[in-house]
């Protein structure tokens, strides 16, 4: 009988399985996270060379031809701030605001539209000198790393100039130099991922991207950037190495935020840089009656009701260990906080210790959010 | 991709690590291609998580995944091999097979890929027609038919006359899930 037979070779392959697999599961997030972007931003393929042929040809005579050099034009940052947001809308669609932002050394980045998940927004996108490359006679702009969730476009056609720089489609991006050595980009809005969607309303959308870009502001003054805690007595390296911010109450306010010393070694993700050992933070005011922990506290701290978790996860053959530290307040002085600490067992500073002898909570009123969240 | 998100999927895969790898190992009969399409499937199964975590059977669901990997892998003879470093895995020792399981190993080997992929199913998972056809995304009756062409083909291979005593006992039996849709490819 076979069958019997093929049963018994099945089994006798799974046994011998080998020892010491290389399966790596942080390789597949990043080629996943990758792939999620690539995906967006060359699903329109190569209907977009047509389109954006039809664009250069309208608006051609009125492209700006670059009056000076390479050499005249300022040169982008090496690296921004993340306490400082560089980028700010000069002209959005009617209806549509400013949504969320964010900062790390690489890249700045927003969104806007009318909610935060709607497939109708509009994010921007603005990459630090040295960070993006045209690659080859195709023509594929590679910004920052995988890893680092950096833009991966295919050039698909000549764009408009924007301001007098050149400019590319690719996919669902318009790309341009916003100054020397530095990149931007204006991604629609997913809703024209669709290519059997309108011709007509992608035209438009293209037509709007035009415009955002051409009135998106470098490096001039925003509202304030505030956190609505404060962090003290850090080891003199810690610093913020990125945040993620929204707008309130007139002001900036960090949603989000991770400390660093250097490099990130886990990536990033959410807009943060993850760096291991180091926290990172999620603070918004709380929703009433929403119990965001999600689970029983398990302790009191400071006389916050907080939860405590320590999560170990091992890979095959238990060659990689990682550990996770997780603090949850909720409804600690109307904030609902939570600390992360990824990836070693013993962080210099554990989630529970930050809590009780590093971390003050601001509160709610912005009055009382600081510009300094280290201090 | 919030980082909840990450964790959670995370966790996930490195407890279901060995299983995938094992069934790719049956299906590629080679430890680096497997390692190779665990590796893509979990790529895969990072775009997807959200239809993971939301699927009444996850695991039926990651396991649905990585057969069509393989089998779309094999449609287009490896050609994005993925590399997984620049090193290359020790080689285990070679086996110490009788001639007739090595005969059946090739002759199961030469199989087409789906063919390959509803033995496999059958046979080392132990899913019924039904379950099959959910995860190859076809009809009970061609899981039937393919289930039989595929013997048939190992028939011949292997002769008239095969070998008796290479038997042995049956896998335990695999999770029976069936996961509602199912995942397919991009």
């Amino acid at each position: 009988m076979t069958e019997p037979q093929i049963r018994a070779l099945f089994t006798r392959i799974a046994d011998a399985e080998p020892a010491g697999s290389q399966l790596d599961i942080q390789l597949a997030r990043s080629r996943g996270r990758a792939r999620l972007r690539r995906r967006r931003a060359w699903v329109a393929g190569s209907s977009v060379l047509a389109a954006a042929a039809a664009v250069v040809l309208a608006v051609g005579l009125g492209a700006v031809r670059l009056g000076s050099g390479p050499a005249l034009r300022p040169a982008a940052p090496s690296q921004f701030n993340p306490l400082v947001p560089y980028l700010s809308f000069g002209w959005l669609p009617a209806g549509d605001a400013l949504l969320a932002g964010g900062v790390r050394p690489e890249v700045a980045y927003l969104t806007a539209g009318r909610t935060i998940d709607s497939n109708s927004n509009w994010n921007v996108e603005a990459y630090a000198a040295g960070q993006c490359h045209l690659t080859g006679p195709a023509g594929e702009l590679r910004c920052s790393t995988e890893a680092l969730e950096g833009l991966t476009a295919r050039i698909t056609g000549r764009a408009p100039a924007v301001r007098g720089h050149r400019a590319f489609w690719a996919g669902q991006y318009l790309v341009w130099q916003y100054a020397r050595g530095g990149w931007a980009a204006v991604l629609l809005p997913i809703k024209y991922d669709n290519p059997k969607g309108s011709s007509a309303a992608r035209q438009q959308a293209r037509r709007e991207a035009a415009r955002i870009a051409a009135h998106v502001r470098f490096g001039v003054a925003t509202p304030p950037l505030v956190f609505p805690v404060q962090l003290a007595r850090l080891p003199r390296p810690w610093r913020v190495s990125s945040v993620y911010y929204l707008p309130d109450a007139g002001m900036l306010r960090a949603s989000r935020f991770a400390l660093g010393t250097g490099n990130p070694d886990l990536g990033a993700d959410g807009g943060l840089e993850y760096q291991t050992s180091l926290p990172y933070l999620l603070v918004d005011p709380s929703t009433p009656g929403n119990d965001s922990c999600g689970r029983p506290a398990t302790g009191v701290i400071n006389g916050y009701r907080v939860v405590v978790t320590h999560q170990v996860l091992s890979s095959v053959n238990g060659q990689h260990t990682t550990t996770t530290q997780g603090l949850c307040a909720a409804g600690a002085d109307g904030l609902t906080l939570s600390i992360a600490e990824h990836g070693s067992a013993h962080p210099p500073i554990g989630v529970a210790r930050l809590f009780r002898d590093h971390l003050r909570l601001l509160g709610t009123s912005p009055a009382n959010w600081t510009r300094e969240p280290i201090r | 991709m919030s980082r909840d998100r990450d964790a959670e999927y995370t966790e996930y895969v490195a407890a279901r690590l060995p299983s995938l790898r094992r069934l790719a190992g049956v299906l590629c009969n080679d430890w680096q291609l497997a390692d190779d399409l665990v590796q893509a499937t979990l790529t895969r199964l990072y775009v997807r998580w959200g239809g993971v975590r939301t699927a009444t059977h996850p695991d039926a669901y990651a396991r649905a995944v990585l057969v069509r990997e393989f089998i779309h892998e094999r449609r287009s003879v490896w050609v994005r091999r993925v590399s997984l470093s620049g090193r290359v895995a020790d080689s285990p020792a070679a086996e110490v097979d009788q001639d007739a399981v090595l005969d059946l190993r090739a002759a199961v080997a030469a199989l087409p890929a789906r063919q390959r992929a509803t033995l496999v199913l059958r046979f080392y998972c132990d899913l019924n027609v039904d379950q099959a056809a959910e995860i190859l995304g076809c009809s009970p009756g061609t899981v039937k038919s393919q289930t039989a062409r595929a013997l048939a083909a190992v028939r011949r291979t292997l002769g008239p006359a095969p070998a008796a005593g290479s038997g042995g006992q049956p896998p335990a039996a695999a999770e029976h899930q069936v996961y509602p849709g199912g995942p397919g490819h991009d």
